[in-house]
This record gives C-alpha cells, sequence and structure tokens, in this order.
C-alpha cells in the first residue's frame, strides 16, 4: 500500500474573525468535513502545512491525525484559501473520504505537446479551461489530466473536454461540448495611419483636373 | 482588497495592482497600446477592468453653484490585488516587458505575475 503523508492537526476552538491571532502565532486556520459528518474546526501548523502543500498537491489523499483521534483519518485537500497578495496562506478545507466511496474533485490539466497552428502558422495557444471536475474512488483520482495539443494543426480545430482521456474508473463532469484549448489567428499588425495622406492625394488630383 | 478579479483566468501572464486607485479610460487604453506595441504579432491580450464610474467636472473659471458639473471622464475602480491585464501566447521576457511599460502608463504600484507562480492554479 502506498504510503500517505501524514499532517497533525489540532480541534479549534477560535473561531470568527479572531483566527488572525492564530495566524500570527503561525497557525493556520481549517475545517474538516465529509459525508454524513459536522464540519470541525482544526488548526495546522502553517509551515508544516505548506511543505504538504507543495509536496502532495491537492486533491491527494493525507492521513489528517486530529488530536485525540487513535486512528488517523484519510482526508484531501479540498480548497485552499491565499491572501490575493502576499500568497500567504488563509484558510484550508480538508474532506474526510471513504475510499469505497467515490468522490468529486477539481483536477488541473496538464497540456502537453506543440499545436502545429502554433508552431507553423504563428497562431496563439489559448487554453480556455485549466481544471476538470472528475468523479472518482480517492485512490483513482489523478494528480492531473493530460491534454495533448498537437492535434490542433488549424485555426479550426479545437480541442473539447469529450476529447480529454482518462483512466477508467474516473468519470469527466464536465460539460463534454466545452472547448479545452484551441489556437487563435495571429493578430494582424495594425496599419500605420494615413488620415491625411489620401485628402492631399485628392486635392492634387483635383488640382490637375 | 479586491474581493473579485484577483486571480489569473484567461491567460498565462499578468499584471496585479498593488494599491487602490481610480484609473482612467485613457490610462487604460495607453496601457493596452503600450502592450499591443511591445508584442507586436501574435499573442492575445485581456483587460480585467472597464470604466464604469463617471466623475464630474466644473469649466475652468466657473463661479460655485448653477447645479453638478457635466461628466469628464470615466474610471475603474482598483483595489489592491486586482488584475488589470492578462496575456496569453508569448514568452514570459515579452510578457514581463510588455507589463513593465504598461505599468508606466498607470497611477498604481503594480507587479507581474504569471500561473505558474501561483502555486498550482486548479
Amino acid at each position: 500500500m502506498e504510503k500517505r503523508e501524514e499532517l497533525r492537526a489540532k480541534v479549534r476552538d477560535i473561531l470568527g474573525k479572531k483566527v488572525r491571532f492564530l495566524r500570527r502565532q503561525g497557525l493556520t486556520p481549517a475545517n474538516l468535513y465529509g459525508r454524513g459528518m459536522d464540519s470541525t474546526p482544526l488548526q495546522v501548523e502553517t509551515p508544516i502545512l505548506e511543505r504538504l502543500i507543495a509536496r502532495v498537491g491537492r486533491n491527494a489523499l493525507i492521513a489528517l491525525r486530529v488530536d485525540g483521534d487513535k486512528k488517523p483519518r484519510l482526508a484531501m485537500i479540498r480548497d485552499i484559501q491565499r491572501h490575493p497578495l502576499s500568497g500567504k496562506l488563509l484558510h484550508v478545507d480538508f474532506f474526510q473520504v471513504e475510499v469505497t466511496q467515490k468522490v468529486r474533485a477539481e483536477v488541473p490539466l496538464a497540456f502537453i505537446g506543440e499545436p502545429p497552428a502554433v508552431k507553423t502558422l504563428r497562431g496563439t495557444l489559448i487554453r480556455n479551461l485549466t481544471s476538470l471536475q472528475l468523479e472518482a474512488l480517492p485512490t483513482d483520482l489523478p494528480r492531473s489530466v493530460e491534454v495533448d495539443l498537437s492535434v490542433l494543426a488549424d485555426f479550426d480545430q479545437v480541442v473539447h473536454v469529450r476529447d480529454v482521456t482518462v483512466a477508467d474508473g474516473v468519470e469527466i463532469l464536465t460539460d463534454p461540448d466545452q472547448v479545452v484549448a484551441h489556437v487563435e489567428p495571429p493578430r494582424v499588425e495594425i496599419a500605420p495611419e494615413v488620415e491625411e495622406a489620401p485628402a492631399e492625394e485628392k486635392k492634387e488630383e483635383g488640382e490637375t483636373e | 482588497m479586491a474581493q473579485a478579479g484577483n486571480v489569473l483566468s484567461f491567460g498565462e501572464f499578468g499584471l496585479q495592482a498593488l494599491g487602490t486607485s481610480w484609473v482612467t479610460s485613457r490610462q487604460i487604453e495607453a496601457a493596452r497600446r503600450a502592450i499591443v506595441h511591445q508584442v507586436r504579432r501574435g499573442g492575445k491580450v485581456w483587460i480585467r477592468v472597464f470604466p464604469d464610474k463617471p466623475v464630474t467636472s466644473k469649466p475652468a473659471e466657473t463661479r460655485m453653484g448653477s447645479g453638478k458639473g457635466s461628466v469628464d471622464y470615466w474610471v475603474a475602480v482598483v483595489k489592491p490585488g486586482r488584475i488589470l491585464f492578462e496575456i496569453a501566447g508569448i514568452k514570459e521576457e515579452t510578457a514581463r516587458e510588455a507589463m513593465r511599460l504598461a505599468s508606466h502608463k498607470l497611477p498604481i504600484a503594480t507587479r507581474f505575475v504569471s500561473r505558474d507562480a501561483e502555486g498550482g492554479v486548479s
């Protein structure tokens, strides 16, 4: 069996706006919730949590040991809130899962290959989606979904969600008709302004007549 | 702090506001032109702010009274964290230079942001 990352958390008594004092002490407020259970407020040491996020990212299964628990709980990081400017952790959501129950998760897309339309026709690759909503057993959930861009040979071709392939047992919940990526034709350089020149030419023409 | 429009949504690179200010339609257009001029061909630019707030002023050398002045210009209210411009389809160095030039047309401090550096946008 794959060894899971372990994270220790404590039950949090400080709620609401007062959690800012926790953040100053190097603790990140978090919540643990899941199917058929009440949400439990937690607090986790920020440096440890940052390192864990950097190592495993979202959607990875972790063993969450809340103080007082004999057995660790199986959970995944569902949401990470960061400060828009400083990028510091504000809050983290943990989702308690059961190995036998399917879960839904937002999984990032990994684009591979260079579209020929960009290489030869000098188009611009537009990535319309950055993630897909998937449903699978927690153990089957991929870290990322690969999208092959080498099929984009001209500007008329697009990669739809239905073109994306995932492993057996994984279901894509995002609308299959949604566009994942396409290539736009290159922007035409704006011609220099020639407003006055034609007027002068007209004058000259008028004079010669 | 900008509660909306504070993450990259369309492009790979962006220009993020670090301060609060009213950005006029002229400043937005000047910055947009600076980006387009630097990028030349290729690339796609998104403008993430819109000047929807009218600012009125009275004509010069007018006595006070006789009602409110007429609309002089339009501004976008920008708060820290707001993404002002986004760009895709070009190299990072070009995008960085384009955003640097654009930042000189704006009345606020800004910084260059990229999707890769955001710590895994999902």
